[in-house]
């Protein structure tokens, strides 16, 4: 290896910080074990780091107080179960939380207790096709069907099935033997559409076969 | 005067101490003078003279018979020289002290036995051969380790500049008086720069970009540091001749 070399790469420099190759680095220890003046460069180089090392180990607890190192920036999955992040997550659920307490169930609760006047329409499960019943709501509103259901053979246990206008099943519900000849029947606040409804009724025979006891229609009409 | 026209012709202590009383003699080598022809210099003070009394050594046939004839002086300038660049060789390979010492013991041995079988043909390749030698030793270190795993002790060196007792007390807390002037002189954000560097040992990469600067950079400030450091390096290297602290 070439002393001006040497001197010129800066070579003891990039030896001492380790930046050397394992090729290069094995150059240059052979050129410093016959060139005394990169021998003795090496030496004070070294020399001088390893005083540094304690000196600035001294003075290393101050600094650290004040400037904290930057963690290199990596993934962790359980890093939210640090304080930080658990603590914004416990307020957010804190205001979550409160929020329900305080303003939607006293909301529901009200609107339970409160006497509501609801849409309602009736009909007989015997005139399907013919003079249809209407019914308008608004939108979001709940809404009463009076299903009149025609004397005849009673079941075990009877289902009420509501087909939206597309035809397909929006709604169904269980209804237990009753002597009543009419069922009062509230269908829930929903994103109900326009159109005509077909509401059938099914009883279960002694057998355990379902059969079809009726079916009627309603026009449901929105209001905005 | 230069360097290359004096060199120390004797090899016992009593003719040594008739010339130093002899000839007061004041020389100085400026380091722009010295390059890779230079010889081995040796600083080796004296009560009287006023500058720094320098003994001339060199690795030549003089040099070599000397130590094949067992002279304590060059015996020892040869161990305190060789051991020096040896632990810093392998302060960067080896993690234990003693397996560093182990190594550079047996580098040693194998040299010296292959001095008494004159197999040493070119005393100015005096260092490349020990060189070779180390690296040889260094080798077969490797393997044994491979082999029983509890040769090489796992602990990592902290080589502190405070138990090298070799330069003498004095001669410590000066140099380390010198380094700590270094260091002050240098800006807070340099010295923070040397400690995520020495000290924490983290990624060079990473460093510069945090404190934007590039490698260059980093090689300079170290090039300075070290340069201000040699003046009072080299003075005390005269005063006991021996072997240091690794990086």
């Amino acid at each position: 290896m070439d002393h001006n070399l040497v001197v010129r790469e800066k070579m003891t420099e990039k030896y001492l910080l380790g930046e050397l190759d394992p090729n290069l680095k094995d150059e240059f220890e052979e050129h410093f074990f016959v060139c005394p003046v990169c021998a003795e460069d090496v030496r004070a180089g070294s020399e001088f780091v390893a005083y540094s090392k304690n000196i600035l180990q001294e003075s290393d607890e101050p600094e650290r107080a004040t400037t904290p190192r930057r963690e290199p920036s990596r993934w962790n999955w359980f890093a939210w179960l640090r304080p930080q992040f658990a603590v914004a997550a416990l307020v957010a659920l804190l205001v979550v939380i409160g929020y329900q307490n305080l303003v939607t169930l006293p909301q529901l609760a009200r609107a339970v207790r409160t006497p509501q006047f609801l849409p309602a329409t009736a009909v007989n499960l015997l005139t399907y096709g013919a003079g249809d019943s209407a019914l308008t709501i608004h939108k979001g509103e709940s809404f009463l069907i009076n299903v009149i259901v025609p004397p005849g053979p009673r079941y075990t246990a009877y289902t009420v099935e509501l087909y939206n206008p597309a035809g397909n099943l929006a709604e169904s519900l269980p209804i237990s033997p009753s002597a009543a000849d009419t069922w009062p029947i509230q269908f829930p606040a929903g994103d109900w559409k326009a159109g005509r409804y077909k509401l059938t009724v099914r009883g279960r025979n002694t057998s355990g076969q379902d059969v079809e006891v009726g079916s009627t229609s309603f026009e449901l009409k929105i209001q905005d | 005067m230069s360097a290359r026209s004096h060199r120390y012709i004797s090899s016992t202590t009593g003719h040594h101490e008739k010339f130093r009383a002899k000839h007061h003699l004041l020389l100085q080598v400026p380091e722009g003078e010295r390059n890779e022809h230079s010889v081995v210099l040796h600083f080796v003070p004296t009560q009287n003279a006023r500058g720094t009394y320098l003994r001339f050594d060199s690795f030549d046939d003089a040099y070599l018979g000397r130590l094949r004839a067992g002279d304590f002086r060059t015996q020892e300038h040869f161990s305190a020289y060789f051991s020096a660049l040896i632990k810093i060789k392998l302060a960067s390979r080896l993690k234990s002290p003693e397996a560093i010492e182990d190594v550079r013991q047996e580098t040693f041995t194998r040299f010296f036995m292959a001095l008494r079988e004159g197999k040493i043909l070119q005393p100015e390749r005096l260092g490349s051969f020990v060189n070779s030698i180390c690296n040889n030793v260094l080798f077969e270190h490797y393997r044994s380790t491979v082999h029983n795993p509890s040769l090489d002790d796992s602990e990592e060196q902290e080589i502190r500049a405070s138990d090298f007792d070799l330069l003498g007390a004095l001669a410590v807390k000066e140099t380390e008086k010198k380094v700590r002037e270094i260091l002050s002189k240098l800006s807070e954000r340099d010295r923070r720069l040397l400690r995520q560097i020495f000290l924490e040992e983290r990624d060079k990469d990473e460093v510069c970009r945090e404190f934007g600067v590039d490698r260059e950079y980093l090689r300079v400030l170290l090039h300075r540091a070290k340069q201000a450091f040699k003046s009072a390096y080299l003075k005390h290297m005269g005063e006991n001749p021996r072997d240091f602290a690794p990086a």
